[in-house]
């Protein structure tokens, strides 16, 4: 999915420190597609979707804007990460009740808010969010891996087929497939860790 | 197995997992391969098992990881199971396997395939279950199915599934059980919706009583769902089939991995994160199913797998009698106990939820305990009996001062009371006024008239169990009034 609009470049003039840049390039790339999917799940049609994504995202860049760079460095992240989960978990709570209309200063105060604490939206996102960081893991780790070594570990640990019946059909040994296997998860781990100290 | 080599070492698995290529490393690869306590060490060394479970749960969906090609439906399997029967005698037959007839398919799962069949030696039906042709051939595959079917076998009892027969020498491991003519608890809900209670009840007592059986032979089920748990035609047997994924407690070699097994519906707390489970998991498992009987659904939904296991784990279930009314407490208060989400919580084994049940069919079929009805009553009618007793208060003084109101007139000695109000429009301030216009002898009828109302309400419910400062019970609305009395009967004497 392409940045629905151009904030980067601004933010790059904003954001001085190389760092925050790729955090907000990381950023885009775990809430596009998770807000984007917590919409579709919510029951919006494709174009709908977009937009709300397109909403999220202007709505989080303008708040940026208002971000003042500290002497502690690496706290952007942070910044960054905690309003974007406030604003969703606010955002799908006010959906629910009534239509969004956009714009200033409603968005504003739903960036402003903390959540409501322990709400069906909350736990959802969380879930959602975690999930997300899981996706983009399993596809970093996928490129770095060949073929066999990913199926290896997609059919033994998320299918849950046996060690010996994939084995025989990828034309490995037992000990391979489990090797590979712990090769993926291995990693695979360390990516999510990766991306869960980052927020 | 040859290979043995002595244990790899951590710096050599180390580089096995995170060194560019797999390559170069093939005695360790072959070591692993034989050698249990490595593959341990390798397992921990790359993640827990709990991170395994949740691997499972986040990616499972999310995308294809499989090319499309070798896609399995379920039909080649019950194909080739079919294939390797010997040609039938009788042409209505499927075909023949050793001494049995195979008459058709029954079901197909993850482990195999169910057929009807004739034993031709002892002339009596049976059902076979027969291992997957692609998992035969391994060895893990067919030793857990080997212990699947002693595991069962060693369990006798009216309310289990018999096992016959194992056969695990010959190229298609099978085993042989009693085949039960009937339906799947699974599809008596399904066509005939939640049952009545006593039915609950009946079916629930015998199910505990199989599982206790299984449980006294060391074997927890893990599986426990209205799928496995067959009624017998006509004579209304409940009986607990599939050990599928049963497992001899002290066994814990194929869970290491902590993959997730089983329906996740009815899926205990401890196995849906992947803990190891003990008979207790089977009580949690045994209130869903209660559940579902009594309501025509698994207690905890959700659109995918992955938010039923979280509900299990994290959410409280809605206790039955909200929705289902007509369920007794006693039954809805049974399944809340078992679906406790820590195992010491619920009951402590399957004989004492046996029991349980038992009583309270006992009371269902001899419904002499009128308190315990009245108690529901009231709990379940909490709201509509304050309305209701708050009312027939009101109601009781306001036709009493009309009553009492002439008598009461002539009486009165003492200036008008300086806030007149208009009495009709206020149920409370029209008695407080008539009661500052009654003669002490009034009064006192009127206190009186307050204590039997007292007691007679007192009968119907105990008011405390609702009382708040923002909505006050009878009594204390009551109490109120009485020290008004008092108040105005003192202030009276005083005049």
């Amino acid at each position: 999915m392409n940045p629905p609009f151009d904030t980067r470049s601004s933010l790059i003039l904003r954001l001085p420190d190389k760092r925050d840049v790729e955090a907000w390039d990381q950023f885009v790339a775990i809430y596009e597609p998770l807000v984007y999917r917590l919409a579709r799940a919510k029951g919006f049609q494709d174009a709908d979707a977009r937009e709300i994504v397109q909403e999220v995202m202007v709505a989080v860049s303008q708040a940026v804007e208002r971000w003042e760079p500290d002497s502690e460095r690496g706290r952007f992240r942070d910044w960054l990460f905690c309003i974007a989960r406030n604003f969703m978990i606010n955002y799908l709570t006010r959906r629910k009740y009534r239509s969004f209309g956009g714009g200033g200063s409603s968005m504003d105060e739903l960036l402003e808010q903390q959540p409501a604490p322990d709400t069906n939206e909350s736990a959802e996102f969380d879930l959602e969010y975690r999930r997300e960081i899981f996706r983009l893991a399993a596809e970093q780790v996928r490129d770095q891996v060949n073929a066999d070594t990913w199926q290896a570990f997609w059919r033994t640990s998320v299918e849950d087929e046996s060690v010996e019946a994939v084995a025989e059909q990828l034309g490995m040994t037992p000990g391979m497939v489990y090797t590979a296997r712990s090769r993926v998860r291995a990693r695979l781990r360390n990516e999510v860790q990766r991306f869960q100290q980052q927020d | 197995m040859g290979n043995k080599l002595k244990h790899a070492a951590d710096s050599e698995l180390n580089r096995l997992l995170f060194g560019d290529d797999q390559a170069g490393h093939s005695e360790t690869i072959a070591h692993v391969e034989s050698c249990k306590t490595c593959r341990a060490r390798l397992d921990a060394l790359s993640g827990s098992a709990a991170f395994d479970t949740e691997t499972r749960n986040m990616l499972a969906g999310f995308f294809d990881g499989r090319s499309a090609g070798d896609v399995q439906t379920k039909s080649p399997i019950e194909a080739a199971a079919v294939d390797c029967l010997s040609p039938p005698r009788h042409p209505e037959m499927l075909g023949r396997l050793g001494r049995y007839e195979i008459e058709r398919v029954i079901g197909s799962g993850g482990m195999g395939v169910v057929f009807k069949a004739f034993d031709t030696e002892l002339n009596r039906p049976v059902a076979i279950k027969m291992l997957a042709q692609h998992l035969s051939f391994s060895g893990a595959a067919r030793q857990r199915f080997g212990r699947e079917a002693k595991a069962a076998a060693a369990v006798v009892h009216e309310h289990v599934v018999a096992i016959h027969n194992v056969e695990t020498e010959g190229d298609t491991p099978f085993l042989v059980m009693s085949y039960v003519a009937g339906e799947s608890l699974q599809a008596r809900v399904d066509r005939a919706g939640g049952l009545d209670t006593k039915e609950v009840l009946r079916i629930g007592i015998q199910v505990a009583a199989g599982l206790q059986a299984a449980h006294d032979q060391g074997v927890v089920h893990r599986d426990i769902k209205p799928g496995n748990i067959l009624l017998e035609q006509g004579v209304e047997r409940a009986l607990v089939t599939d050990f599928g994924l049963a497992q001899t407690v002290d066994d814990a070699s194929l869970t290491q991995t902590g993959i997730v097994t089983g329906t996740p519906h009815y899926m205990s707390p401890e196995q849906a994160i992947g803990k190891p489970t003990d008979p207790r998991s089977d009580l949690f498992s045994l209130g869903s199913v209660l559940y579902f009987m009594a309501t025509g659904r698994p207690p905890f939904r959700a659109d995918k797998a992955m938010g039923v296991l979280n509900r299990i784990c994290h959410e409280p279930h809605t206790p039955v009698w909200q929705d289902h009314p007509e369920v007794p407490d006693e039954l809805s208060d049974v399944i809340d106990r078992l679906l406790e989400k820590k195992a010491n919580h619920r009951f402590r084994s399957a004989r004492e939820t046996q029991h349980t049940l038992q009583k309270s069919l006992a009371n269902l079929q001899h419904p002499r305990r009128s308190q315990q009805i009245a108690k529901r009553f009231v709990r379940r009618h909490r709201r509509s009996l304050r309305v209701a007793s708050t009312a027939a208060g009101i109601c009781l003084l306001s036709v009493a001062a009309v009553f009492f109101w002439p008598t009461a007139q002539p009486a009165v000695e003492q200036p008008q009371p300086v806030n007149q109000l208009s009495a009709a429009s206020e149920p409370k301030q029209f008695s407080i006024e008539t009661w500052q216009q009654a003669s002490p002898a009034e009064s006192q009828r009127w206190a009186n008239s307050i204590e039997q109302l007292q007691h007679g309400l007192q009968r119907v419910e105990p008011s405390s169990a609702f009382d708040s400062p923002a909505t006050p019970g009878w009594d204390t609305q009551l109490e109120q009034l009485h020290q008004q009395i008092n108040q105005f009967q003192s202030g009276a004497s005083a005049h």
